[in-house]
């Protein structure tokens, strides 16, 4: 009998449904027990994909090392990347596409605080946990909060907060506050002023740019004629380097201090060396001297061969504490996760992180950096100035009240 | 006002306004002389940044990069225009409206796949690569070079249209294409060379954007609506129409953003719809 076209496409069809959905399932069950699987909807492109590229390298390097030491208890991690672009309702579907379908209980890596505010909203009645590592919008951890959801990094108000400490001691007085006109932004250039104003300094200008802006041209004229001695900078991913490099080339960073709510390696590594100089608040410089930290730098070196920038640390160490707590619930149930997870410490690579039960922030210390060169390094590094602990850095209880 | 401020406001706007004129100057060659509103042009502009930052990686020279990739890009557009726009020039013109709408979307997902969704930066030559002190008012040097260079092509094309023989025939093409196909002008070649010719200025654009903006998926789909409004003010088929509207819009964009932030895209629009009450075929556009 001549095997038709029809048959022979029948055939195939059927072996390859099999292979997709049967095979490997069965196999896994063969050689290990269910995965903990943890999702990321992620940016993995557009103006932020740096972000998600950091989160992305974190996991990839926790998940080589858990898994070498046999997973979580006795369960290997898995993980599974969706790219959001850096757009809220995308960010909600591919979250729910990850919960949905692929089963995920712990979803982290979000990358804008839009995108974080509009997947926890739809954590409570998923019953699934949403990890902040990169998030910096206060709200998330104050009138948004819910017990589904945790801050592992510094928010936003607590890099204020470090800048604020900083400034408080400096002597500018005069400071224009310039923001990405979304979520994040506007939340740390307010948080700013009111801090500022706090130790009586003034704010003399605000401004807000599109997320995505190409030119900034008109801005940098506008600061520039208000004179202002320091402008706090609040912009993510290529929006900052962006405006950097033509700061720097309108000679806007001679005439006053740029101080960043987030100075990044990226930013320091794509602008150079007009980037001498500037300072800013770090959710986690790489250059913090503790062991734990020497010996984490010189691991992801090995792994990336590049050095860990902000996120990279913030998105291993929230992977590491949830291990812990898993590990302590001895269950990935998320119930008792979160009761696992409220009120413990964690040895950071920063030094000591406690989760609050409160609010879920956790309390960590602050830093305020520079950018410098350094022979040793390819590129400028993050040169700590300050260290805040981490009672100084963070705000009272469901508020940016400190 | 101080004058550094002054200095600074005219410059910017001179900057955005040149860019755009690039852009806009081929969107309205192209529907002067082939009756088509080319959706697809800022997808030139787009694909010109892209291949002027390719060359400059593989070159390490941002003048290999001007020099090459505009033509690339004018050949790509002649070539869709040979293989596609030629055939139904005689149909209703939805169809030329889809046709190269269709054509900016897989161009577009073309540029993505190939480039990857990131945006690429180039850095603007050494030599213009600081800023120079103009009355009181610091100014990067690759933005003054850009602003001398679109007044440049804005002259050289006009003196090629007014002047030249290659410019009479693509004038005589585009007042009446028949009565010029009867007088012995091919005015096939004409129409496809006047569309490469005009993607080419696009992709010269993007290759001069690219130091400034980076290279960026979105790029083509921003500059496009932004020159339909300068056509519409100015006039399509018309390029002092170009110029003009590129000032116009280049000055609301800029200054509305300075001294109006909430309202500076609104202003944009508002002169448009002025222009479209009282003078609806633009500033330079003739009645038909």
């Amino acid at each position: 009998m001549k095997l038709s076209r029809r048959d022979l496409l029948k055939a195939l069809s059927v072996t390859g449904v099999g292979a997709a959905l049967g095979v490997p399932a069965y196999l896994r069950h063969a050689w290990a027990a269910d995965p903990i699987k943890i999702g990321l909807p992620t940016a993995l492109s557009g103006s932020v994909a740096q972000y998600g590229i950091q989160a992305k390298r974190a996991c990839e390097l926790f998940g080589k090392e858990i898994n070498a030491k046999g997973g979580i208890i006795g369960r290997p991690v898995e993980f599974i990347y969706e790219d959001t672009g850096g757009d809220p309702a995308t960010a909600v579907r591919k979250a729910q596409k990850l919960v949905e379908k692929d089963g995920v209980k712990f979803l982290t890596g979000t990358v804008l605080s839009s995108e974080a505010l509009a997947v926890s909203a739809k954590c409570p009645e998923w019953k699934v946990l949403l990890i902040s590592s990169i998030n910096g919008v206060g709200t998330l951890t104050t009138k948004f909060f819910h017990r589904y959801f945790f801050r592992v990094n510094t928010s936003g108000p607590m890099g204020v907060r470090a800048a604020t400490l900083y400034l408080a001691e400096s002597p500018m007085k005069r400071f224009y506050g310039f923001g990405s006109d979304y979520a994040w932004g506007r939340d740390s250039v307010g948080a700013f002023e009111k801090q500022i104003a706090a130790v009586k300094k003034e704010i003399i200008g605000r401004d807000f740019a599109p997320l995505g802006t190409k030119d900034f041209a008109s801005y940098i004229s506008k600061i520039k004629q208000a004179k202002p001695d320091g402008v706090m900078v609040v912009l993510a991913g290529q929006d900052s380097t962006i405006f950097v490099k033509q700061a720097a080339q309108f000679g806007l960073t001679k005439e006053t201090k740029l101080v960043m709510e987030i100075l990044e390696l990226e930013n320091m590594k794509a602008v150079g060396d007009p980037m001498i100089g500037i300072i800013g608040s770090s959710r986690y410089p790489f250059t913090v001297d503790t062991p734990k930290n020497r010996d984490f730098v010189k691991r992801f070196y090995d792994h990336h061969k590049v050095y860990p920038d902000m996120f990279d640390g913030e998105t291993y160490e929230a992977l590491e504490w949830l291990a812990q707590v898993i590990t302590k619930a001895k269950s990935d149930d998320v119930e008792h996760v979160i009761e696992a997870w409220e009120d413990s410490e964690y040895e950071g690579l920063e030094g000591k992180f406690f989760m609050r039960k409160c609010d879920h922030q956790a309390v960590q210390p602050g830093f305020m950096v520079e950018a410098v060169k350094d022979p040793k390094y390819p590129h400028l590094i993050p040169k700590i100035l300050a260290t805040y602990p981490g009672d100084r850095v963070t705000p009272k209880c469901l508020t940016e009240e400190f | 006002m101080p004058l550094s401020l002054l200095v600074e406001h005219l410059l910017n706007a001179a900057v955005l306004s040149g860019l755009l004129f690039l852009v806009s100057v081929g969107l309205s060659l192209i529907f002067g002389i082939l009756r088509v509103v080319n959706f697809a042009h800022g997808v030139f502009y787009m694909l010109g940044a892209y291949l002027g930052v390719t060359a400059v990686v593989w070159s390490g020279n941002f003048w290999v990069s001007l020099v090459v990739a505009p033509p690339l890009v004018g050949a790509l557009g002649a070539g869709l225009e040979l293989l596609t726009l030629r055939h139904i020039y005689r149909r209703p013109p939805i169809y030329q409206l889809l046709l190269t709408f269709g054509a900016a979307l897989i161009m577009e997902e073309s540029i993505k796949v190939l480039w990857g969704p990131t945006a690429r930066a180039a850095e603007p030559p050494p030599v213009l690569s600081g800023s120079v002190g103009l009355l009181g008012a610091t100014y990067p040097s690759y933005r003054l070079f850009l602003i001398a260079m679109s007044v440049a092509v804005g002259v050289a094309l006009l003196l090629f249209l007014a002047r030249t023989r290659a410019g009479l025939v693509l004038r005589a093409v585009a007042q009446n294409s028949e009565m010029a196909g009867c007088l012995g002008a091919d005015v096939r070649l004409v129409r496809t060379l006047a569309f490469g010719g005009a993607c080419a200025l696009a992709g010269f654009g993007g290759v001069m954007a690219a130091p400034m903006t980076t290279a960026y998926l979105g790029m083509g789909i921003g500059v496009i609506v932004d020159c339909f409004v300068v056509v519409v003010i100015g006039g399509l088929g018309s390029i002092g129409g170009s110029m003009i509207g590129s000032l116009i819009v280049g000055a609301a964009q800029t200054w509305g953003g300075y001294y109006l932030p909430e309202t500076a895209m609104a202003i944009m629009y508002v002169v448009m719809g002025a222009v479209l009450l009282f003078r609806p075929w633009g500033l330079f556009g003739q009645e038909e």
